[in-house]
This record gives C-alpha cells, sequence and structure tokens, in this order.
C-alpha cells in the first residue's frame, strides 16, 4: 500500500532519525543545533500528515524557532569549544546496549499491540477553531496552570541569572 | 475520507515550494561554479582583503543577558500561541474565555514586572 501519505511519512521520519543520530554523532555544538533543527521541522511534517496544522506551525514556531535559538545561547554562554572525549570501558558499553535492547524491546511490546480507536476525520476543518473550543472549555485548569508554571520559569530563570551578575558586580568591586 | 484526502493534496503544492526553494540556491551556486574563472591565491582567502587582520575564534562566550532575553521571547513567545486558538475561537467561547485569558495574561505581567524591578531590561 504504498500511498503519498506513506512516502511522506517515511521522508519525514527518516529525516527526523537522521537528524537526531547526526546530533549524537556530530561533534561540533553548532551542527548539532543544525541537525536539532531538521528533526524539529520533520516532526513539524509528521503533524500536518495527522491533520494538527495549528500545532505543527506551533511546533515550528517554538521548537525551531525558540527553541532552537535558546539552546544556542545557552550553549554560547558555556565552554563551547570542547570537543567530547571518547569514554572507554567495556562494562559501560555492554551496559548501555542492553539498556537500550530493553528500552527498544519495551517500546516494541507498548505500541505492537496498541489500539487507538479511529477518531472523527473532521481534524483538519478549523483546526485552530477545535483547538481553541477544547482547550478554552474543557481545559481550563491545564491551562491556568501553564501560565503559572511560565511564571515559575520566567521568575526562576531571573532569579538564577541576576544573582550571578551581582555576585560578578560585587567581584568587580573588590 | 475522501475531503481529507483532497485536503492533504494541496500540500503538493507546498512540497513543490519546498524542493524549488532547496533546488534554486543549488543550481545558481552551481551554474556560478561552472562559469566564474578559478584563479586562487593566499590573498583571496583572507576574511578581510584590505583590513584588520582577523584573530581568535568568532564563537566567543556570550553575556549572560542575552540568554535571559532569549528566556523571555520563548516565554512570550508561548504566551502568543496560547492567544492564537483564542483569538479564533472567541465568538463561540464567549465572556467566560475572555476572563479566562485575562488572569492568564496578567499571570505573565506579573513576571514582566517582576523582571522590570529587577532590571533585566536595562543593559547596563
Amino acid at each position: 500500500m504504498l500511498t503519498g501519505e506513506f512516502i511522506a511519512f517515511m521522508a519525514l521520519a527518516l529525516v527526523a532519525i537522521i537528524g537526531g543520530v547526526l546530533l549524537i554523532n556530530l561533534t561540533k555544538v553548532i551542527h548539532m543545533v543544525v541537525a536539532l533543527v531538521f528533526t524539529f521541522v520533520s516532526i513539524a511534517g509528521i503533524f500536518v500528515i495527522l491533520s494538527a496544522e495549528f500545532i505543527a506551525a506551533v511546533q515550528i514556531l517554538i521548537y525551531s524557532g525558540a527553541i532552537t535559538i535558546i539552546m544556542l545561547f545557552g550553549i554560547m554562554l558555556t565552554r563551547h569549544d570542547d570537543t567530547s572525549e571518547p569514554i572507554t570501558g567495556k562494562w559501560r558499553k555492554l551496559f548501555l546496549l542492553l539498556g537500550v535492547l530493553g528500552f527498544g524491546v519495551a517500546v516494541y511490546i507498548g505500541i505492537y499491540n496498541l489500539d487507538i480507536p479511529q477518531a472523527a476525520n473532521t481534524l483538519h476543518v478549523d483546526n485552530t477553531e477545535q483547538i481553541g473550543i477544547s482547550l478554552y472549555s474543557h481545559f481550563i485548569i491545564p491551562f491556568e496552570l501553564t501560565s503559572v508554571l511560565l511564571l515559575v520559569a520566567l521568575i526562576g530563570a531571573i532569579v538564577l541569572a541576576k544573582k550571578d551578575e551581582d555576585d560578578e558586580k560585587e567581584a568587580e568591586k573588590e | 475520507m475522501e475531503l481529507l484526502n483532497l485536503y492533504q493534496n494541496n500540500y503538493l503544492i507546498v512540497f513543490v515550494f519546498l524542493c524549488l526553494g532547496v533546488i534554486l540556491p543549488l543550481v545558481a551556486l552551481y551554474l556560478g561554479k561552472l562559469l566564474r574563472p578559478y584563479k586562487p591565491y593566499d590573498a583571496k582567502y583572507t576574511t578581510y582583503e584590505s583590513g584588520i587582520e582577523p584573530f581568535h575564534d568568532s564563537r566567543v562566550q556570550f553575556n549572560v543577558r542575552y540568554y535571559i532575553f532569549a528566556l523571555m521571547f520563548v516565554i512570550f513567545d508561548v504566551e502568543t500561541v496560547f492567544l492564537y486558538p483564542w483569538a479564533v475561537a472567541y465568538e463561540k467561547l464567549g465572556i467566560f474565555a475572555l476572563i479566562e485569558m485575562l488572569i492568564f495574561v496578567l499571570m505573565l505581567v506579573i513576571g514582566l514586572v517582576y523582571a522590570w524591578k529587577k532590571k533585566v531590561l536595562k543593559w547596563t
């Protein structure tokens, strides 16, 4: 069954996985971030296939835009010219392999017979409006909690980063 | 189901544009490489032919302030994303959703005021 949807999904999934593998295997951090962007964009494409266009737009807007920028800044703040050293050790590799295999088997068992009931196929009709209606009438409390979470993130970041700066100023004075 | 397929076929145009966007610069750069003369010497490979010699790696350690600005950008970006579905579905939701959204925005305004008071928005 070689439909266009299938081909598109395979291509996007391939790009996403290759991006993920490159993210781990590349040595320079900037290249890693570019690989990560490829993964994010192809995940947005998969959302489009699933008729979740608003989520796809958000994925591009937030993840491949904002999160990538914040990761770049985070990298630029640290000593990013280091290259990672190869970690040796037979036992470590063996346990790693066992862990990966165990995770793979667990996921396979988990999703092989998973039966997701077919939902109504009208997601593509006014996608954003449907999200708005369900978000602001059924899921009010999670939505308001999100605002609290964002507030906590903002204040937490300011507390952490500003404290460093004040220390620097004091150090300069001394 | 028919309608959905018909709808998704519209993305073929998006795909065509994606291909054009990738192919066009590649072809243009490759044609330029074919047409231009190739006579390299050392001075051509310097960053500025007449100017200060560049030194040091260009990827230096950034100031922590950039990070706070980026983080605030992300947080208000997420807020904006929540505003879109609210604005689109506003007519069907009514006054209750307006109050919800006001609470939501108020929470983030508290964060903004906190940042302002902490002088995060100032550069000096």
